[in-house]
């Protein structure tokens, strides 16, 4: 069985903590891409485009006037700064006089205690106290609505020293509860990096055919504008300085692909949606591009992706 | 695996193994402890305040004698002047001085007792006590009214066997206050009012005895002593020896025994005094603790060697008393943390907390394992119902998660208050403070519940205690506690197989679960490849 994995470059936790994250991504640049609104802030200033931001509740005080700055908003998403795993994110999506509809019905009163609990720091990473953001809530690109049910999936883009290696998007089902996270039962999609089509898809470590929710067929499904979902995705990396990120970018019907936010410890999931390893790919990379220290081989975003899909298709032969 | 990190974690193994390998090939220190348990380390600490006047502390301290050898004494006496002086029979340790706030007198020493009897002659005839015998240890004293009216009285009534006849006299006595009267701990210690109310405490009961006897006309005397228990603090207790045909019979009226003194019982001296005396001073407290050695006396004095300065200076076992205590338990972490680390990176499974296995078995290290998780079990239950009634308040969460602390604290004394009644409390004391270190715990499978629901909570939990279940034993194995205890440089090859964990590139146990399905599913098409 570790035969197996091994022949198929399936990159493991241990290995992916000391290789890449330890030694590509510095300590000191997590707090870039651990708090949203930095990504946020990082993003814009380099033109590169993010959700709209609405509001941002500092302190207790702010989480109580934070609905008041809302009034002309009927629908919007309260979540987490520095959260993890898609944790302590509600979804407005209406609005019914004092009361709003998300999951399910939320007066002031609730929504203030939420963003007082996101504050406090609840559902951050490692307890500390945090900030309460609010986004305006996107609108689905069309080819993809009609594959999930609620939620907003997301793709996933790895970039590993400027160059993307592999790539899924995550659609929410039901039992997801909105969420577009594998563990928490949200479909993985592996996506071809050359065509951008939906090359396999899994739920729950197991592979299926169909939508668990509506039952459209996902396999061979095109993402729209793949292109410059991938442009985004690294583009974003760019700016960060870190060496191996899972860029997760949304696509907005109006808008196009937006930067969601970056993960500096991206999951290893991907490699099952796929049903590829990520060691060959990663490998590939290295070999182009020499050894950390190397000189910079000046490669602009365009050769770089066009790297990346060729690495790729050449491994899934 | 890098070389690097293959190279630095042999480094490690190999300094603590060669450490460990010198102590036990060169100087013969044993790897497993002793089997027939050794001595006893006993620390009696005594805290004198005193108001810039010239004073003195004194203390009984004990003699090798009958099954009792008194062996590696030591005293500090911050900044008191030491000395020994002997009376009697019994040494007397004086400190003396000019008494200036807090004075920290220590008298450590190990002890090695085993039971002596003494028996009561079976025959005659009976030599008479000398007079000057009878002068010191026959007559009335302070605290020992042998000439009272009410004790004639007594006698008269008892009626005991003719003087002649001493063990039978004695045995009668003794009878009489081991069965006609009650031990009350919150009676009184007068000899007198232990006579007409027929119940007294134990030093009540003791000192009627010996004036009993002495008004029978056998020398008696009160004997200082400490009864030596595993897990908690020495007891100081009295007991009596009565003189017939030179010698002295030792028996005790409260403790039940009779001319065999247990085993874990030791002799302080012989005095009509306290344990622990002082004049010029404005207060004076003190208190005993010992420890159980697992190293025959030779071993010891191997290990404090004076050939071997280094490994004398290096030895756990010259640490006061408290401070072994603590260490012994600090020392077995390294291994709680190393089962942590494989269970993490090898096994690869998620608990709560990083180090809240150990914690949790630290928890319930005073405790066999079904029982201690049962009592974990009901305090986190305990503090997740209040965390679940308090989701309504809408509090914050610093003072949310105190109160659900308060809660965990007042359940942890109920428990102790419980664990009196059931005899249990003397393991209490050292798990309280980890068990409310579980106040994080409640808090975190409270959110993990709500947010990806009762089944991860529950497995995440399972996954904690589990790991805490194979720590668990390490930490209850005196065998462990001896090896890290005696020597302390296996932390170096702890530290070593961490590094080497640490660089442990392979696969986990759940990244093979994760992928099973390309695994199995790719060596069925592998023909394809």
């Amino acid at each position: 069985m570790i035969g197996v994995l091994k022949r198929l470059g399936i990159l493991g936790i241990n290995r992916r903590n000391a290789d890449y994250t330890l030694a590509w991504n510095a300590r000191r640049l997590y707090p870039l891409v651990d708090d949203k609104l930095a990504t946020k802030r990082l993003c814009q200033a380099a033109g590169i485009p993010v959700p709209k931001l609405l509001a941002v509740a500092r302190n207790q005080i702010e989480a109580r006037r934070l609905l008041d700055e809302l009034e002309a908003e009927p629908t919007f998403v309260l979540k987490p700064a520095r959260g993890a795993m898609g944790n302590g994110i509600l979804v407005l999506e209406q609005r019914d006089g004092q009361l709003w509809r998300g999951s399910r019905v939320y007066s002031r009163e609730d929504f203030a205690y939420h963003a007082a609990g996101i504050i406090s720091g609840l559902y951050s990473l490692a307890g500390h106290a945090d900030e309460a953001m609010v986004e305006e809530r996107l609108e689905i690109d069309a080819v993809l609505a009609p594959l999930r049910d609620d939620g907003v999936p997301d793709i996933r883009v790895i970039v590993y020293r400027g160059i993307p290696v592999m790539s899924m998007m995550r659609l929410p089902t039901r039992s997801s509860g909105g969420r577009a996270n594998l563990h928490q039962g949200a479909v993985g999609l592996g996506i071809d990096l050359v065509t951008g089509r939906v090359v396999h898809a899994m739920l729950r470590g197991r592979s299926i055919d169909k939508s668990p929710d509506t039952g459209m067929p996902l396999r061979d499904v095109e993402l729209p504008d793949f292109d410059r979902v991938l442009r985004t995705a690294v583009a974003a990396t760019d700016q960060t300085g870190l060496g191996y990120v899972g860029a997760d970018v949304v696509l907005d019907a109006r808008r196009g692909p937006m930067v969601l936010e970056l993960n500096a410890r991206p999951g290893l999931s991907i490699q099952l949606a796929n049903r590829a390893g990520l060691l060959p790919r990663l490998a590939a990379v290295d070999a182009r591009l020499g050894p950390r220290g190397s000189p910079d081989l000046g490669l602009d975003l365009g050769e770089r992706i066009e790297f990346g899909r060729s690495v790729a298709a050449r491994l899934s032969r | 695996m890098h070389r690097a990190v293959l190279v630095t974690g042999a480094l490690f193994v190999a300094v603590g193994l060669a450490l460990f390998g010198a102590k036990t090939l060169r100087f013969g220190i044993p790897v497993a402890p002793t089997e027939n348990l050794g001595p006893w380390q006993v620390e009696l600490r005594i805290s004198a305040r005193g108001e810039g006047a010239r004073g003195s502390v004194r203390a009984l301290l004990p003699s090798t004698e009958g099954g009792q050898v008194i062996f590696d004494e030591r005293s500090s006496g911050d900044r008191l002047q030491f000395s020994i002086r002997e009376r009697a029979g019994t040494r007397i340790g004086v400190w003396t001085g000019w008494l200036q706030d807090v004075h920290d007198v220590v008298y450590q020493f190990r002890v090695q007792n085993h039971a002596v009897t003494t028996p009561l002659p079976a025959q005659g005839p009976y030599p008479k006590p000398s007079r000057q015998l009878m002068s010191v240890w026959g007559a009335p004293s302070p605290g020992i009214p042998s000439d009272s009216p009410a004790v004639a009285e007594l006698l008269e009534t008892l009626n005991p066997p003719q003087a002649t006849d001493q063990p039978a006299r004695i045995r009668t006595l003794y009878s009489f206050v081991s069965h006609e009267v009650a031990t009350v701990d919150s009676a009184s210690s007068d000899a007198l009012l232990t006579l007409s109310r027929r119940e007294g405490n134990p030093e009540g009961k003791e000192r009627l005895l010996v004036a009993l006897l002495r008004a029978a006309g056998i020398p008696a005397r009160l004997v200082h002593g400490l009864e030596l228990r595993v897990g908690t603090p020495p007891e100081e207790l009295l007991w009596v020896e009565a003189w017939v045909s030179d010698a002295w019979v030792p028996m005790s009226a409260v403790h039940d025994f009779f001319e065999t003194t247990p085993e874990n019982f030791i002799v302080l001296g012989r005095s009509n005094v306290s344990t622990v005396e002082a004049t010029g001073v404005s207060a004076v407290g003190h208190r005993f603790q010992s420890l159980r050695e697992h190293l025959r006396p030779d071993e010891i004095a191997n290990l404090l060697a004076p050939d071997n300065a280094l490994l004398a200076w290096m030895s756990l076992y010259r640490l006061p008393v408290g401070w072994q205590s603590v260490l012994r338990v600090l020392l077995l972490v390294p291994l709680g943390v190393l089962i942590v680390a494989a269970f993490r990176n090898v096994v690869g499974i998620t608990t709560y907390g990083t180090f809240m296995p150990v914690l949790i078995a630290l928890a319930l290290r005073g405790f066999p394992l079904g029982l201690g998780l049962a009592l974990v079990a009901l305090v986190i239950l305990l503090g997740f119902l209040a965390r679940f009634a308090l989701e309504r308040l809408r509090l914050l969460m610093v003072p949310r998660l105190s109160i659900v602390l308060c809660v965990v604290v007042l359940a942890v004394t109920v428990l102790a208050l419980s664990g009196q009644d059931t005899g249990q409390s003397e393991f209490f004391a050292g798990a309280l403070l980890p068990i409310v270190i579980l106040t994080m715990l409640i808090e975190r499978v409270y959110i993990t519940t709500s947010e990806e629901g009762a089944t991860q909570a529950l497995l995440r939990a399972f996954w904690s205690v589990l790991v805490a279940a194979a720590i668990h034993p390490i930490f209850r194995s005196t065998h462990a506690e001896y090896l890290m205890f005696s020597f302390p440089e296996l932390v170096f090859v702890v530290m070593g197989m961490l590094v080497w964990l640490g660089g442990y590139m392979g696969y986990r146990v759940t990244d093979l679960v994760r992928f099973r399905e390309l695994a199995l599913g790719d060596a069925g098409g592998g023909a394809s490849r």
